[in-house]
């Protein structure tokens, strides 16, 4: 994927967290764009981009929300790394596998942060929250519809349509 | 996810990973580096670039703030047009009911205020800095923050309480000059002074990181009981007194001195849209007080 590409990315999906985090129905699918966009670099199988990718999207997550620049930059670009790694070396796909693997993602940003947070801020372990886990299932059911557009054959599908019409 | 089909293009895919591990470890150690140099200077401000960011993030995060407003206000407009009639009638009714109270309450508050001074206590209540929009809503392992939309150009500095009509929210922790970073009452790091109103027992309400409150120190003798309100105590130099933070949810005995008391918080934490910026507390002294004393 191009630079310029991952940079649009990067900057909807902070567009997308600043659109969804300002309405009031923010807690109502709470999905982790910062993450899908990383996935979505990691799955083209590039590990350098992909590293890069997680760690400016935590950078930028750090920036807005974090007391410490680096917690989910450091969890991001682990994340964005072995994602990419899944990617390559293991043959899988399909919506339900990869919002499955996203999901799991989302889960383990919570615990590296969280560790992070204990070690650096001496800040109480939190984990397993209800809103984690939702945010968890909402970023992984996102990441998976996605999925399935991006590997649906529209092109064969509106053809089917088109001669169905003319018969 | 990714199915290379031509063996050249995956043998120049799979030589990568070692260029991408080297990458990776290079950023980690980047961010152990970033986060070392920042953990001891971490504080109740924090840091100038995390404000120089906010600043620059200011106009972008007030942008799609905006449109997200607009999006949610126009479907929730939508969406009243039909309730609209019977949506009328009761707030009629509603509006009268309240004109009653207002009148009994102006009435009683006039009592109130000749009997017992309330001039007196004035420097305690707080005085409002300003209204702001919530921006973004963070909760991840036990931090429960927030973006806000005002920051230094309108007299916000960290430090500055935050509260809605129903309750106490939090402080603001770092401000730019638009927007400025808030934490939550109800974040697993975050703790202020409380008082139960009923008994007057003073204790210290911390956030459980999950949405709930816990009040320590409150001594086994205590009286309190389940539905007591708890507000602000005006004990620990940042929020003023007097400011409710929620109700008692359960009281049960801790394994030591003290009780376990959870609270229910009074503000609406999930549901925030606005929010009110108090003066920080206690007040900063003027400019000449120090160099004069």
């Amino acid at each position: 994927m191009k630079l310029g590409r991952i940079a649009l990315l990067l900057a909807g999906a902070t567009a997308l967290e600043f659109f969804f985090g300002g309405s009031k129905y923010r807690g109502v699918w709470p999905v982790d764009w910062l993450l899908v966009a990383t996935a979505i670099v990691a799955r083209s199988g590039g590990f350098g981009r992909a590293v890069l990718t997680g760690t400016a999207a935590g950078f930028i997550e750090d920036a807005l929300m974090e007391s410490l620049l680096g917690l989910n930059a450091f969890a991001k670009a682990g994340i964005g790394y072995v994602l990419a790694f899944v990617s390559v070396r293991v043959i899988f796909g399909g919506a339900l596998a990869v919002g499955g693997v996203i999901a799991l993602c989302s889960l383990v940003n919570d615990v590296i942060v969280a560790f992070l947070r204990s070690l650096l801020l001496a800040a109480p372990v939190v984990l397993g929250a209800p809103e984690a886990l939702w945010r968890a299932v909402a970023t992984g059911a996102t990441a998976g519809v996605l999925e399935a557009a991006w590997s649906f054959p529209w092109r064969e599908w509106r053809e089917r349509r088109r001669q169905g019409r003319l018969r | 996810m990714h199915n290379v089909k031509f063996p050249a293009a995956r043998a120049e895919i799979t030589s990568r990973p070692r260029r991408g591990g080297m990458l990776l470890a290079s950023v980690l150690v980047l961010c152990v580096l970033a986060l070392s140099a920042q953990a001891p200077a971490r504080g109740r401000r924090g840091s100038v670039l995390q404000s120089w960011i906010l600043t620059a993030a200011g106009p972008v995060a007030g942008a799609f703030g905006a449109i997200s407003r607009s999006v949610s206000g126009a479907s929730a407009s939508f969406a009243d047009n039909f309730t609209a009639r019977s949506d009328n009638e009761r707030l009629r009714r509603e509006l009268q009911r309240r004109d009653e109270e207002l009148f009994r309450l102006r009435a009683e508050v006039r009592q109130i205020r000749g009997e017992l001074g309330l001039h007196a206590s004035a420097p305690f209540l707080p005085a409002v800095v300003g209204s702001a929009p919530v921006l973004l809503l963070e909760r991840r392992a036990g931090l429960q923050s927030a973006l806000i939309g005002i920051g230094s150009s309108s007299g916000v500095s960290a430090g500055s309480p935050l509260a809605v009509p129903e309750g106490l929210i939090g402080r603001v922790v770092t401000a730019g000059r638009t927007l400025s970073r808030v934490q939550l009452l109800l974040d697993a790091s975050a703790a202020a002074g409380a008082r139960i109103v009923r008994t007057g027992d003073l204790g210290i309400v911390r956030g459980d990181g999950r949405g709930a409150l816990l009040l320590n120190h409150i001594p086994t003798t205590s009286r309190v009981r389940p539905g007591d309100l708890v507000e602000s105590a005006g004990i620990d130099g940042i929020y003023p007194r007097g400011i409710p933070i929620g109700r008692v949810d359960s009281v049960s005995r801790g394994g030591t001195l003290f009780l376990d008391v959870r609270v229910v918080p009074a503000a609406p934490f999930s549901r925030l849209t606005d929010v009110l910026v108090l003066a920080p507390f206690p007040a900063p002294e003027p400019e000449g007080a120090s160099a004069a004393r």
